[in-house]
C-alpha cells in the first residue's frame, strides 16, 4: 500500500520545487493542526537529568511535539539526540528515558540555555529505525554508528563518536548556515519531500506552517544538509544537474515564459509519483499519550515515525 | 610588492555593521572586513583614511579612526606632501566624520579607543585631543545637551583621555592643567566635568551656563525625596531614559505614561519608542518628515506587521516627500526587479533590513520604467496600509523574464542572489535571452552584506554580471567608487583628495 493510502492523508499537495545542485525541496502544503497541537514555541527542552534522559516541557494548553531525532549541543555538556519523536502532555513535562548520547567522551548535562539544536543526519537516524535499538534505555547506542558516520569525512584524527566534530568544524558549518540558506519556506508549507540526485531520501510533514517555520532550519541544515555535505565529501553522491527546457532562440518573451512556467508545473507534478512510490510494508505502535497515536513505521528502504490524532496523520517524519 | 598585487578590496570595508545576516554570523564577517581594513592600510595609508570620507556606516568609519591613531604616522609627513595633504589631515578626516556621525554613534566609536566594542584601548596625544576637541569645543547649550544626555559615557572618555593623575588634578583646581586640555575648547566647562564626576558644583555657573545639568540635579533630589509633583514638574524636556532611570531607581509614583510623553526623546527614538508608549497607553509623537527614508520603511513595515494603522498615512506622505527631496542617482532608465522571496527578510538581528535597503533604493533612483515583484506575500491591514512583505522561493526567473517583456534596456535586479527554484534558472534565461538577440544591460545589487564580496564569491546570479554589495541606500556613490578603485587606484586617491579639500580643505 503506497504511503498515500496508508495514511489516509487528506488535502495535501505540492509546492513550488525548490533545487540546489544535488538537492530538491518539494514543499508539501496542507492543512493546519495548530488548533489540537501546541505551538512549537511552548516547547521548551529543559535538560538532560541523566546520561540517556532528556526532559521538555509543553506550557501550552494542547499536547506538543518534539521532532524525530531532535538534538542538543550544548558547552560542557554531553550532547544528546532523541531516539524518535516525542509527545509532551499539556502544561507536562516528560523525561524521555531513550535518548541518545552523542558526544562519547564528554560529560555534564545539558540545561535550558545555550544550546544548539538540530535534527540527526539521516545516517543515523536510519540506525534508530530498529525498535529494539530505539527503545533500549542505553545512551551510548549511537556510539557505533557516529564513529561510522564520521569516518571519512576528515574532521577529526580522533575516533570518539563526538557528532560535534562535524557540526564545529569551521568549514562545515559555513557551509551549512550557506546551506540551508539556500532553500525558503513558502506561505503555508507545513513539510517537505527532501531528494538527494533525483532520488527521495526524506519525507516530512509538521502539524502546521508554525511548526514547520519553526524546524525546516534544523531538518534542511542538520538532517539533510549535513548528510548531502558528507555524502560529497566521501564521494558517495552522483552528481545531478537539472536538465533545462529547450528554448527556441525565435521564442518571443512570452513563449519562454510559457515554456519555463510549464516545465516548473512539470517539475511540481512529477513529485506526486515519487510519494506514491513510497510503499508501508510495516507499521508499529510506540504510544498514546493525550490523544496522540506514535507509531513507527516501515517503508522498502527506511521508515520513521507518524503521529495520528483521531486517525488522522498530523506529524510524519521518515527517511527514505 | 606581492601583498599590493593581491590587495582586494570592495566597498564593503565602509558598509560593516556587526549585526549579522540570514547566512553569515557578525564574527565571521568581521573577520573578513578585518582583513579588507588591514590590507588597505598596509598598502596604502592615505587612500585608506581618505576613503572614510565616503557614505559608510558609523562602525565602519570607527573602525578605521582606530586603526589609523592605534598606528603613528611617520616623523615627517613628508610622504603627504606630494598629495597636496596637511600633515594632520588624518586628525581633519576622523573629527569631520565623528561631527556628521549621530551623537550616539560618534560617542561609540571615540569608546572604541577606550576599548569599546571589543577593541584594543589606545591612548596618545591625537586620541586626547580628539576625544577632548569633540567634547567640549561646542557652545553652552550643546554642551548642557550632551552632559545630561550622556553623563558615563563622557566620563569614560574623559577619564581615559585625561588619565587618572591629570584628572584628579583637575577635578581639584588645577586651572593650569583644565585650560591646557579643556579650558582650551571651553573655558567655562569645569561644572561639566563636576557633574560628569559627581563632585560638587560651583553653583553659580551651573546657573548661568547649564541650565538642563542644574535640573538633572534637581530631578535627582525631587526622586530621592519621592516628591512626584516636583518631578512631573522637572522632568519636561529632560532626556527620556534619564526621566525613567530615576522614576525606576527611587520608585516616583508617576505612571509610565507621562514619561513617555513629557520627556524628550530624539526623533529617531521616538519612532523606536512608539510601539512601547502605545502599550503604556501613551502617545509619543513623531515628526515623519524629518525621519530617514529607510527608518520610514522600517516603522511601516513594523506598523504592517503589527497590524497597527495609526498613522500610516502619515508615513506614506513623508516617504513620499522624501523620496522627491532626495538626490537622485541617475543609472538610465532602468526596469527594477525585487527579489520578495523569504530570505529577504534578513536576519532576527536586523529584521527586513535587505528588504527595507531594496525599497529605499527605488526611492532615490531615477528614471525607474516599472518595477517588478518576485515573489512576496500582500498584507492588507486597512484601506491606507498595505504592502508586500518577503515570503516564499526565490524565482527571480520570472522578474527577468517579465523586465524583458516591457522591452527594458537597463534591467535591475536587487537581491540577495539566492535563487532555488530552481537554481541556474535566472543565468539559463539570462543567455538565452542575450544569444537570441535581446539587448539589454543587466545589473545586480546585492543588499545584504556580504564579506566574501573580497573574493568575488558574493552570490552572482549570472556569470558576467558582478553584484554590487549595497547594504544601505546611501552608499551607491560609495559603490561605484570602489568599483572604479580596482581598475585605477591612482585616479580613485586623486579623487578622494580633491573631495578632502572641498569637504575639509587646509
Amino acid at each position: 500500500m503506497n504511503i498515500l493510502e496508508a495514511l489516509k492523508f487528506k488535502n495535501i499537495g505540492a509546492g513550488p520545487v525548490q533545487s540546489v545542485d544535488e538537492m530538491t525541496v518539494v514543499p508539501i502544503v496542507g492543512d493546519d493542526h495548530s488548533d489540537v497541537i501546541s505551538p512549537p514555541s511552548s516547547l521548551k527542552f529543559e535538560r538532560t537529568s541523566n546520561y540517556g534522559t532528556m526532559v521538555f516541557t509543553n506550557e501550552d494548553a494542547e499536547p506538543a511535539i518534539v521532532p524525530a531525532h531532535y538534538s542538543i549541543r550544548g558547552r560542557g555538556a554531553q550532547d544528546h539526540a532523541m531516539a524518535g519523536s516525542g509527545v509532551v502532555l499539556a502544561g507536562k513535562s516528560k523525561s524521555f528515558n531513550n535518548a541518545c548520547c552523542v558526544e562519547e567522551t564528554q560529560g555534564g548535562y545539558l540545561s535550558s540555555t545555550g544550546n544548539d539544536e538540530d535534527v540527526l543526519p539521516i545516517g543515523l537516524r536510519r540506525a534508530l529505525l530498529n525498535y529494539s535499538t530505539r527503545m533500549e534505555d542505553h545512551y551510548g547506542k549511537l556510539w557505533s554508528p557516529i564513529k561510522d558516520w564520521l569516518r571519512g569525512t576528515g574532521v577529526t584524527a580522533r575516533s570518539s563518536a563526538h557528532l560535534r566534530y562535524f557540526y564545529d568544524n569551521k568549514d562545515i558549518k559555513a557551509e551549512l548556515e550557506h546551506f540551508a540558506a539556500e532553500f525558503e519556506p513558502v506561505p503555508g508549507q507545513i513539510g517537505a519531500l527532501i531528494m538527494f540526485s533525483g532520488t527521495p531520501v526524506g519525507l516530512e510533514i509538521m502539524p502546521s506552517a508554525d511548526h514547520w517555520e519553526a524546524y525546516w532550519k534544523q531538518l534542511i541544515r542538520g538532517c539533510y544538509g549535513a548528510e548531502l555535505i558528507r555524502l560529497k565529501k566521501l564521494d558517495r553522491l552522483q552528481p545531478s544537474a537539472l536538465i533545462m527546457p529547450e528554448i527556441p532562440d525565435a521564442a518571443s518573451p512570452d513563449e519562454v515564459k510559457d515554456i519555463l512556467e510549464s516545465f516548473v508545473r512539470q517539475l511540481q507534478d512529477d513529485v506526486i509519483p515519487l510519494i506514491q512510490g513510497i510503499d508501508v510494508t510495516g507499521s508499529r505502535k510506540i504510544s498514546k499519550d493525550g490523544g496522540l497515536e506514535t507509531r513507527m513505521l516501515t517503508t522498502q528502504t527506511g521508515g520513521g515515525d507518524v503521529i495520528f490524532k483521531d486517525s488522522e496523520p498530523i506529524y510524519v517524519s521518515l527517511v527514505l | 610588492m606581492a601583498r599590493q598585487d593581491q590587495l582586494q578590496i570592495d566597498s564593503g570595508m565602509l558598509q560593516f555593521a556587526p549585526k549579522g545576516a540570514y547566512y553569515e554570523e557578525a564574527d565571521e564577517q568581521f573577520r573578513r572586513v578585518m582583513d579588507m581594513w588591514m590590507g588597505l592600510f598596509d598598502h596604502d595609508r592615505t587612500l585608506f583614511c581618505l576613503t572614510s570620507l565616503l557614505g559608510g556606516t558609523g562602525f565602519s568609519k570607527g573602525m578605521i579612526s582606530h586603526i589609523l591613531l592605534a598606528n603613528p604616522q611617520s616623523s615627517t609627513g613628508l610622504e603627504l606632501v606630494p598629495e597636496g595633504l596637511a600633515f594632520d589631515y588624518e586628525t581633519k578626516v576622523i573629527m569631520y566624520n565623528l561631527a556628521k556621525e549621530r551623537t550616539p554613534r560618534a560617542l561609540k566609536n571615540l569608546l572604541m579607543l577606550a576599548g569599546g566594542e571589543g577593541q584594543g584601548k589606545v591612548n596618545n596625544s591625537r586620541t586626547r585631543k580628539i576625544i577632548l576637541e569633540y567634547i567640549f569645543n561646542r557652545d553652552h547649550n550643546a554642551l548642557d545637551n550632551l552632559a545630561i544626555n550622556y553623563k558615563n559615557k563622557l566620563r569614560t572618555l574623559v577619564r581615559h583621555a585625561l588619565g587618572k593623575q591629570d584628572l584628579f588634578k583637575i577635578l581639584n583646581g588645577d586651572q593650569k592643567l583644565f585650560d591646557k586640555w579643556i579650558g582650551r575648547y571651553h573655558p567655562n566647562a569645569f561644572p561639566v566635568m563636576c557633574y560628569l564626576f559627581d563632585k560638587e558644583l560651583p553653583k553659580d555657573q551651573v546657573h548661568a551656563f547649564f541650565p538642563k545639568i542644574e535640573r538633572v540635579l534637581q530631578l535627582k533630589v525631587a526622586a530621592q525625596t519621592k516628591n512626584a509633583d516636583s518631578f512631573k514638574k522637572l522632568m519636561n524636556g529632560l532626556p527620556h531614559l534619564t526621566v525613567m532611570g530615576y522614576r525606576n531607581t527611587y520608585k516616583v509614583d508617576i505612571p509610565i505614561a507621562d514619561i513617555f510623553e513629557k520627556s524628550k526623546v530624539s526623533g529617531r527614538q521616538a519612532v523606536q519608542m512608539q510601539a512601547a508608549a502605545k502599550r503604556q497607553g501613551a502617545k509619543v509623537k513623531v515628526n515623519y518628515a524629518k525621519q530617514d527614508i529607510y527608518d520610514l520603511w522600517k516603522v511601516l513595515y513594523y506598523k504592517l506587521l503589527a497590524g497597527d494603522p495609526d498613522d500610516s498615512d502619515k508615513i506614506i506622505d513623508a516617504i513620499g516627500k522624501q523620496s522627491e527631496r532626495k538626490e537622485k542617482i541617475d543609472i538610465g532608465k532602468v526596469t527594477v526587479v525585487i527579489d520578495a522571496s523569504k530570505s529577504m527578510q534578513g536576519s532576527d538581528k536586523r529584521p527586513m533590513h535587505p528588504f527595507l535597503t531594496s525599497l529605499s533604493i527605488l526611492s532615490i533612483l531615477d528614471n525607474i520604467q516599472d518595477v517588478i515583484y518576485v515573489g512576496g506575500t500582500q498584507v492588507k491591514v486597512d484601506d491606507t496600509l498595505s504592502a508586500v512583505i518577503p515570503s516564499g522561493g526565490s524565482d527571480l526567473w520570472r522578474g527577468l523574464v517579465d523586465a524583458v517583456m516591457t522591452g527594458a534596456e537597463k534591467i535591475l535586479v536587487i537581491s540577495d542572489g539566492y535563487e532555488n527554484s530552481p537554481k541556474g534558472m535566472f543565468d539559463y534565461v539570462y543567455k538565452h535571452f542575450k544569444n537570441s538577440g535581446h539587448e539589454f544591460e543587466l545589473m545586480h545589487i546585492n543588499p545584504v552584506f556580504a564579506a566574501d564580496a573580497k573574493t568575488g564569491s558574493v552570490r552572482k546570479l549570472t556569470d558576467d554580471t558582478k553584484p554590487l554589495p549595497v547594504t544601505s541606500y546611501k552608499y551607491l556613490e560609495t559603490e561605484i567608487i570602489f568599483n572604479r578603485m580596482i581598475e585605477n587606484r591612482d585616479l580613485v586617491k586623486k579623487l578622494l583628495v580633491n573631495k578632502y579639500n572641498k569637504l575639509i580643505g587646509g
